[in-house]
């Protein structure tokens, strides 16, 4: 069996569980890689920001991945915009939320300090086009004269959009915080902090009745939204470093049940993630990415094979640190 | 697929669309005889067109759309995966899409994908796990395209309804000889209602736009409706009215028996006859509307009516209170739609 070793603050450490990572997940990556050294969203497809960022997360605290960590950086530094963003697909010349994950994947790389700087600052000029005061008054004003609430979400509470001019949502918001708070804090720029006091807010608004949290609808027309398990974790790890209060007790307690439903292997991975993050434990894992992987072949999804190497290295996987906050 | 150039054609240059309705009891029935069978119908209604014509042949442009085509192609089915429905009136019925690509397959197609992008959970897996498409269709691994993550390629918007000036679209699709839209009959609490076009929201890639879509309704829901369905207008439809759902759709809303499936070869048409059926007034609908001026049929006298009649399968839908005024009993009633009520949600589960 191929050992598989993970770097962390305390020294090298083997994975718990090296088999179906090193049969399965690792080889699939290596031969997912495109000559330009990113990663598409499926094997054989095009480079893209996105997958390309995560499986550099997800490689990055291997011995043996080195170099193919290394032409995934030199893929992300080629595509950065002039403004320090990130596009989503080749040929965009505007950024997205790619940008704040090639940021957290670039953190871990000496040699892309300039493009994590500016990529930093584009994160924290990028600005969602929530609805301003009027719109928010208009609103209110409607609700009253029907006697009716369609929403109840605060919009003066701005997190990030998933592309430039658009609303406020979970997951973009999530990353935007993830990235600030795994950069190194001497790279930040000017309003770091409060970026990300409001994008904290928000997502507190945003949950979910009853915990766990979905694309950002908690309520429509009043009705509670169901949660989602990437955006539970991705909301869960951004408020991580909280104080733990109910939202996050309660987002856990769903997201420990949710784990046993109809789930894809990428959802499955984000939890043992999550939960593990937070102390839970997440029993049989192997077998259970093996029965999913069984199934459906990970449906050649890059990003969830990626996320399923993450969550087999464990607690001692490098990449996500302490952080800032 | 049609695209731009012979898709948008204003109304009295377009010849009268066919729709079919068919009465279906339930997913129980055997889908795959009614299915290929309407299908059937269809391709023998162009034949006898065909033959009637003096000239001696439809014209080319009709033909290489019509089902008359399919034989060794690649068809896309399109249909509508939202997420976790427990209560069956959320998702495109897997038994409708597998007897679907059966019946295409029979047809002749040299292979038929399966494609969706669902627009608010990024697990697509897990949507199909909880849809069930597995259990109908077979190994999700090959058959069905996962249209947020494929390759995409920009393509400028001629329309500009919106005020998009381009989008990017998924290659499968762009590449797709003969592209069919398979929403669930629904109503929708910001578009009215949600059919085969609103469905084709579902092929705008979330890996260009993000879950959900976002950009597209910061452009305007109707107008983006209309300039997606500009670029890659279906060139067939089968609306899954078996359970459907009514209220706060698309998501949030109550399930509704209607038991038909409505098939046709005019997305606007199709739609227009499933707001019929819903007992609601299609011209009101403000992206049919505007559709209707470019991208199909929406007067009934220019949609030739098969199978069942609507009179004999109508059944009226409730709606939020914004739109009561697309029920077709408010005629004349406008200054009692601002305090409508009936047909609130009572929630999901």
């Amino acid at each position: 069996m191929p050992r598989i070793f993970v770097k962390n603050e305390l020294g090298t450490v083997q994975f718990s569980s090296g088999n179906f990572l090193a049969e399965i997940c690792l080889p699939f990556l290596k031969s997912a890689q495109n000559a330009d050294g990113g990663w598409g969203f499926r094997m054989g497809a095009e480079s893209r920001v996105e997958p390309t960022a995560w499986t550099i997360l997800a490689l990055a605290g291997l011995d043996s991945q080195a170099e193919i960590v290394s032409g995934g950086l030199r893929f992300l530094r080629s595509t950065q915009l002039p403004d320090g963003s990130w596009p989503a697909s080749p040929g965009q010349t505007v950024g997205c939320w790619a940008t704040s994950l090639a940021c957290w994947a670039l953190g871990h790389d000496s040699e892309s300090q300039t493009a994590l700087t500016t990529g930093l600052q584009w994160i924290c000029a990028d600005w969602p086009k929530d609805l301003n005061f009027v719109q928010r008054l208009i609103r209110r004003i409607r609700s009253l004269a029907k006697r009716e609430v369609v929403s109840q979400q605060d919009d003066s509470l701005r997190g990030w959009g998933w592309t430039p001019n658009t609303a406020s949502w979970v997951e973009p918001t999530a990353f935007g915080l993830l990235a600030v708070d795994q950069a190194p804090k001497d790279l930040l720029p000017a309003g770091a902090g409060e970026r990300q006091r409001l994008a904290k807010s928000m997502l507190y608004n945003r949950m979910c009745p009853g915990g766990g949290w979905n694309c950002g609808n908690p309520m429509v027309y009043g009705v509670a939204g169901d949660p989602s398990i990437p955006q539970t974790v991705w909301a869960l790890l951004a408020l991580r470093n909280e104080p733990s209060g109910e939202p996050q007790t309660s987002s856990l307690q769903w997201l420990g049940k949710s784990v046993t439903g109809a789930i894809g292997i990428g959802s499955l991975a984000l939890a043992k993630i999550c939960l593990e993050t937070y102390g839970r434990e997440f029993v049989n894992a192997e077998n259970r990415f093996r029965e999913r992987y069984e199934r459906n072949g990970f449906l050649g999804n890059v990003p969830a094979i990626a996320w399923t190497c993450l969550a087999l290295g464990g607690r001692s996987g490098s990449w996500l640190k302490r952080g800032n906050t | 697929m049609q695209t731009a150039e012979n898709a948008l054609v204003p109304p009295f240059q377009r010849p009268p669309s066919q729709v079919a309705i068919r009465r279906v009891a339930s997913y129980e029935a055997d889908l795959f005889e009614l299915i290929y069978e309407t299908l059937r119908e269809f391709v023998e209604r162009d034949l006898s067109e065909e033959t009637a014509n003096k000239t001696g042949e439809i014209s080319a442009a009709k033909k290489s759309r019509s089902l008359m085509s399919v034989p060794g192609k690649t068809v896309l089915l399109k249909p509508n995966f939202v997420g976790l429905d427990l209560l069956g009136c959320m998702n495109t019925h897997p038994a409708v899409i597998a007897a679907a690509r059966e019946g295409f397959l029979k047809l002749g197609a040299e292979r038929v994908l399966i494609g969706e992008g669902p627009s608010m959970d990024r697990d697509t897996e897990a949507v199909l796990e909880s849809v069930r498409l597995r259990e109908y269709a077979g190994r999700l691994n090959g058959g069905f395209v996962d249209l947020n993550i494929d390759d995409v390629q920009r393509v400028p918007l001629k329309t500009r309804a919106s005020k998009l000036k381009e989008l990017y679209f998924p290659k499968t699709v762009l590449g797709a000889d003969f592209v069919v839209s398979m929403p669930k009959l629904k109503t929708h609490h910001w578009a009215g209602v949600t059919l085969s076009l609103k469905n084709m929201f579902g092929i705008v890639p979330g890996g260009c736009y993000g879950w959900p879509k976002n950009v597209l309704h910061w452009a305007g829901i109707d107008n983006s409706i209309l300039d997606i369905n500009a670029v890659v207008r279906p060139d067939f439809a089968i609306v899954d009215g078996i359970n459907a759902m009514e209220g706060n759709g698309p998501i949030q809303g109550t399930p509704k028996q209607a038991n038909v499936l409505v098939f046709g070869n005019d997305p606007v048409a199709v739609d227009a006859t499933c707001c019929r059926i819903m007992g609601l007034r299609p011209e009101k609908v403000k992206y049919l509307a505007g559709a209707g001026t470019l991208l199909g049929h929406l007067a009934a006298q220019k949609i030739e009516q098969m199978g069942e009649s609507i009179a004999t399968v109508r059944t009226p839908f409730a709606v939020l209170a914004d739109f009561a005024g697309l029920r077709e009993d408010r005629v004349g009633h406008r200054g009692a739609e601002s305090t409508e009520r009936e047909g609130r949600p009572q929630g999901r589960g």
